[in-house]
């Protein structure tokens, strides 16, 4: 289809998905209204179990099932992510160049900064995921500071560092093994908020750790031309 | 508990074989891999047996429908029967590619597995939006499994349109759920209907059509419905063979039970279905024409899985008990037949290292099951009796002619006609035909359009290439193919009762909320009318003739006479190849269109 075809053929499109919808949400209550059905009956239900962070208690206990569909497509990415980018590993050995990653360029500050942040930051997520069943926090986002706080390491520019600290198999293995804990336990005992926060905390750290590792492999390669002399 | 452990089964596996996969001999993956899908097809068929009779729900966390939250997993007969369907189309992939994929520890293993969790949950789920969590499982894995051998650049463009479509499609299901949330507090399926009953009077409001519009896009994305289709071909040319089977087989279907289900759980009567079948009816006609166009097998298949889905559509839009009832048969009919046709694509992959029907042309006279597998399929998508497709044909018919719809049946004919011709054909080139020397017509048949890329050596799926099939990649296609023709053997009685209890509103709240199974006034189904079997023998014999003159044709066209009627032909063609162009960028633009057409055909003006 030619460009200009295809935009008029999107616009008609969006134009009818727009007026559908502005038509659908004319209908809705109105804003700031004081019922709020779904949201009086969950903080109730919470309060009941005494798990004073409703929003944990919706998530691991009320609604445990969709969390771990939720767990279970962040899973399903990490391998995912491992099966298609397990080609420039391929790349690299078959075109016989180097693999090897960049030095860093990284100055001083930024340097000290990010090892002194390393330790911070995981305490930090420890302790969201750890207290996740009493006040705002929980094993999604701690997870995720987890993860993330690892790979500070690369700001201070250490990536030998970062690759000693981060033994894909090892992480890929715990990822899985913490998906299947969850599981079992949210089928099995499912409001047992603080273990489940943790069993998710680990998945979570450790699913992003892969998918970062494994954008990392993929941007930091540097491909150096068979003979070139740099 | 059975419910749960249906679920909880594959993925624990699943997680096991992620955890040690890269530790564990192979035969232990292959084994307990097997071992935990055969043990959901148990639980399923256990399931399926005690549905009529007691309450299959239970509510996970031990919430009640008194609390009013948390989710139920509810199994009618027709969900039941869906799972073990799913159950026993992984059992087949599975044993297939038992000497599949040696390369990445058990990650296929577990992929497969996470696929089958994620459709059984979804198809017992009792929530809305937890249907929504376990239908993006279903395509993240998807996504994953058909980039699988991502060496190939056509694979990950493949797998690529197929995310993009897809997540557009759930994004809209998304704001559909959100709307329904928004008027009623509610999640559950039943308990959504009950409150938007209550609120709407007898008729639904903008915001009804709007939720109900939104919330089908997504499935009918998945179901392949034109215009949403063109992420299919792409990603079965692309996706291994055992996969496809599970995509043609129960994937795509799901989106048919997905509207199905939240139509008559939540929706029903407050909306028309007429859009969609008008979309199913268009998706029967152009598949089934693409179908015939296309000489890559497993897009062949695509395409008639495309036209045979969309026969699906209409008979739920047809919207009573009786089309319902043929269209379980249909669905399961289908699902053998065509995970039957794409494992012998697979053999033929296997053993030639291409699926191009051209260049396969003779080739296929050593492989005498699989050659009886594209007959006896090509047979059975024209409905031969006593097959599932004759069964769903045959009672579908019946209940489209009590509503008036005097178009179902010429549809049905041609569509099936088209497809199961296309693959009469193919059998008569690979498995009847002679090998051609050096193959002129290959070069010369360029009518543009993208499917040609697809054309000539692919990598083969097994490596070593076997010398001889094993009977692992023979026995699961003949087993599928088997059950299929069979399955319209099916006793009516029960098959019909389930259909009333799918279609019944209240029961399915009563159900959910009251753990009672209703019981509602039901006609069975009774596939044996002699329309049925008209039906089929002009089917058979329209399809019979175009794989003929097909074959005719392509003898002709290497002499070079073409006449008028042939060259307007090769245009139109080539026109319907140009649509179908693999340009991401078109595929988002027909769906924002098909939205808005769904819109205009569903709205009360």
């Amino acid at each position: 289809m030619r460009a200009r075809a295809r935009t008029l053929l999107f616009a008609a499109g969006a134009a009818g998905a727009a007026a559908l919808f502005t038509a659908g949400a004319l209908d809705l209550p109105h804003f700031g209204g004081a019922v709020h059905p779904y949201g009086d009956r969950a903080v109730h239900q919470a309060l009941r179990e005494s798990t004073t962070n409703t929003i944990s208690s919706v998530n691991f206990d009320q609604r445990a099932f969709d969390t771990i569909g939720e767990e279970l497509i962040l899973m399903a990415s990490a391998i995912g992510a491992v099966v298609l980018l397990r080609v420039v590993g391929k790349e690299a050995e078959d075109q016989g160049a180097a693999h090897r990653h960049g030095p860093a360029e990284v100055s001083d500050a930024l340097r000290i900064v990010g090892y002194l942040l390393l330790p911070v930051t995981l305490l930090i997520g420890v302790y969201i995921i750890a207290h996740g069943a009493q006040s705002p926090g929980g094993g999604f986002q701690g997870g995720v500071i987890l993860g993330t706080a690892v790979h500070l390491l690369y700001l201070a520019g250490d990536y030998p560092a970062l690759q000693r600290l981060r033994p894909i198999p090892v992480f890929e293995s715990t990822e899985a093994l913490a998906a299947g804990v969850f599981v079992a336990m949210a089928l099995a005992a499912a409001g047992a908020v603080p273990a489940l926060n943790g069993a998710v905390g680990v998945e979570v750290g450790c699913a992003l750790v892969l998918l970062i590792g494994k954008f990392f492999e993929q941007a930091l390669l540097v491909r150096e031309p068979p003979g070139g002399t740099s | 508990m059975i419910l749960q452990l249906t679920v909880a089964v594959p993925v624990l596996v699943a997680a096991l074989l992620a955890t040690a996969g890269r530790w564990l001999p192979r035969l232990a993956v292959d084994v307990a891999a097997v071992l935990a899908v055969a043990a959901v097809a148990a639980l399923a068929a256990l399931t399926l047996t005690r549905a009529p009779h007691h309450a299959q729900v239970s509510w996970l966390g031990g919430w009640g429908p008194a609390t009013d939250v948390g989710i139920p997993l509810v199994a009618d007969p027709f969900a039941a029967g869906l799972a073990l369907i799913t159950a026993l189309l992984t059992l087949a992939a599975l044993l297939f590619s038992w000497r599949f994929f040696t390369e990445i520890q058990a990650i296929f293993h577990t992929l497969m597995l996470l696929f089958l969790a994620a459709m059984v949950a979804y198809v017992y789920t009792g929530d809305l939006f937890d249907a929504f969590v376990f239908f993006e499982l279903m395509s993240v894995v998807a996504f994953a499994l058909t980039g699988y051998r991502s060496e190939e650049p056509s694979t990950v463009h493949g797998a690529l349109n197929f995310g993009i479509i897809q997540s557009i499609g759930a994004y809209l299901t998304l704001a559909g759920i959100a709307l329904v949330y928004a008027r009623t507090g509610q999640l559950g399926l039943a308990t959504a209907g009950r409150a938007l009953a209550g609120t709407g009077g007898g008729h639904g409001d903008a915001l009804v059509t709007a939720a109900f519009v939104l919330i089908c896009t997504g499935y009918l994305v998945k179901a392949s419905a034109v215009p949403f289709h063109f992420w299919l071909a792409d990603a079965h040319a692309v996706a291994p063979t055992p996969v496809c089977v599970l995509f043609s087989g129960i994937m795509v279907p799901l989106g048919v039970y997905g509207i199905a289900r939240t139509y008559w759980a939540t929706f029903a009567g407050l909306v028309p279905l007429r859009a969609i079948a008008v979309l199913g009816a268009a998706a029967a006609l152009l598949g089934a024409v693409m179908c015939v166009l296309q000489h890559h097998i497993k897009r062949l298949l695509a395409y008639s899985t495309i036209s045979h889905v969309g026969l699906l559509l209409v008979g739920v839009a047809a919207h009573g008990p009786g089309a319902l009832a043929g269209t379980a048969y249909y669905l399961a009919g289908h699902a053998g037949v065509k995970g039957a046709l794409f494992l012998a694509a697979g053999a033929l992959l296997n053993r030639h290292e291409t699926v191009d029907e051209h260049e396969l042309r003779g080739r296929g006279r050593g492989m005498p099951v699989t050659g009886a597998t594209f007959l006896l399929g090509a047979l059975g998508l024209a409905g031969l009796p006593p097959s599932g497709l004759f069964a769903g044909h045959a009672v579908t018919e019946h209940a489209a002619e009590e509503l008036g719809w005097w178009w179902f049946t010429p549809l049905a004919v041609v569509a099936s006609a088209l497809t199961a011709g296309a693959v009469l054909r193919v059998w008569l080139g690979v498995f009847r035909g002679t090998p051609a020397e050096e193959d002129p017509a290959r070069d010369g048949r360029d009518h543009g359009g993208q499917d040609h890329r697809e054309g000539g050596h692919e990598d083969p799926e097994t490596r070593p290439t076997l010398r001889t099939l094993p009977w692992t990649m023979v026995t699961p296609g003949l087993a599928l193919l088997i059950a299929a023709l069979l399955a319209g053997l099916i006793p009516g009685g029960p098959v019909g009762a389930a259909a009333a209890m799918f279609t019944d509103r209240d029961g399915y709240a009563g159900l959910v909320l009251d753990g009672r199974v209703p019981h509602p006034h039901s006609t069975p189904a009774d596939p044996w009318t002699a329309s049925g079997v008209a039906g089929f023998l002009v089917t058979v014999l329209l399809a019979a003739l175009i794989a003929v003159y097909a074959v005719r044709r392509r003898a002709s066209e290497r002499t070079g006479g073409e006449g008028v009627l042939a060259r307007a032909a090769a245009a139109a063609a080539g026109r319907l190849h140009a649509l179908h162009s693999g340009h991401i960028g078109d595929y988002a633009a027909w769906l924002t269109a098909g939205v808005a057409v769904l819109a205009l055909l569903t709205a009360r003006f």
